[in-house]
């Protein structure tokens, strides 16, 4: 899956240990994230989402739908 | 098992872990001096013995309550590394002592005593937790 968390966070210009802190979670885990490493839960991607206050969609995309649209 | 605290929740339950680890190894060990003197010294019974050595058993067990509530308070990232990294030392032990209790019974290999199960195990997942940390970043 990928993600636009890093673009967002840094229009907003919040460092990672913000955003971890604004989700309640660790650094390493929104490195993660932003890295493509690891794909959150549901609840947190909503929680992602609340919080950039966008449609989960237009931070998450699955791999087949970016390359689709590239 | 070292992971980076997510909240203040998150750094007193690392704090707490770490004082419960401390002190469920302190009487491990202060179980594992008195049970053996008193095996050695005291001559006792047969049901003595079973319970002396099963008392370093109870400390051990404070080490995965321990352990228990520092997973319960982890996020959900730093419980997926936990859970890959049981699943390596659990594999790594399981499998091990089963190929190792083939070369025993077999191919005339000495035999270890099951005590060491534990100590590979927590080594392990140690080791499988640097592993996979570093898988990650």
């Amino acid at each position: 899956m990928r993600n636009r968390l890093k673009v967002l966070r840094a229009e907003r210009n919040w460092s990672q240990a913000d955003l971890a802190e604004k989700l309640d979670v660790s650094r390493q885990s929104v490195n993660a994230i932003e890295t493509g490493k690891y794909d959150p839960s549901l609840p947190l991607a909503f929680k992602i989402a609340a919080i950039f206050a966008l449609p989960i969609e237009q931070i998450f995309s699955a791999d087949e739908a970016a390359q689709a649209a590239e | 098992m070292v992971c980076e605290p997510s909240t203040e929740n998150a750094k007193q339950a690392r704090r707490r872990y770490t004082r419960g680890m401390a002190v469920a190894a302190a009487l491990y060990v202060g179980a594992v001096f008195g049970a053996v003197s008193a095996i050695r010294y005291l001559d006792p019974p047969q049901w003595a013995l079973v319970v002396l050595a099963l008392l370093p058993l109870a400390p051990a067990l404070l080490m995965l309550r321990a352990y228990m509530t520092f997973h319960a308070a982890l996020d959900e990232f730093q419980r997926r590394m936990q859970t890959e990294a049981l699943i390596i030392a659990t594999a790594f032990t399981v499998f091990g002592s089963f190929a190792y209790g083939f070369l025993e019974e077999w191919a005339n290999f000495p035999h270890l005593p099951l005590i060491w199960v534990f100590p590979v195990f927590s080594f392990t997942f140690g080791v499988a937790h640097v592993f996979v940390r570093m898988r990650y970043k």
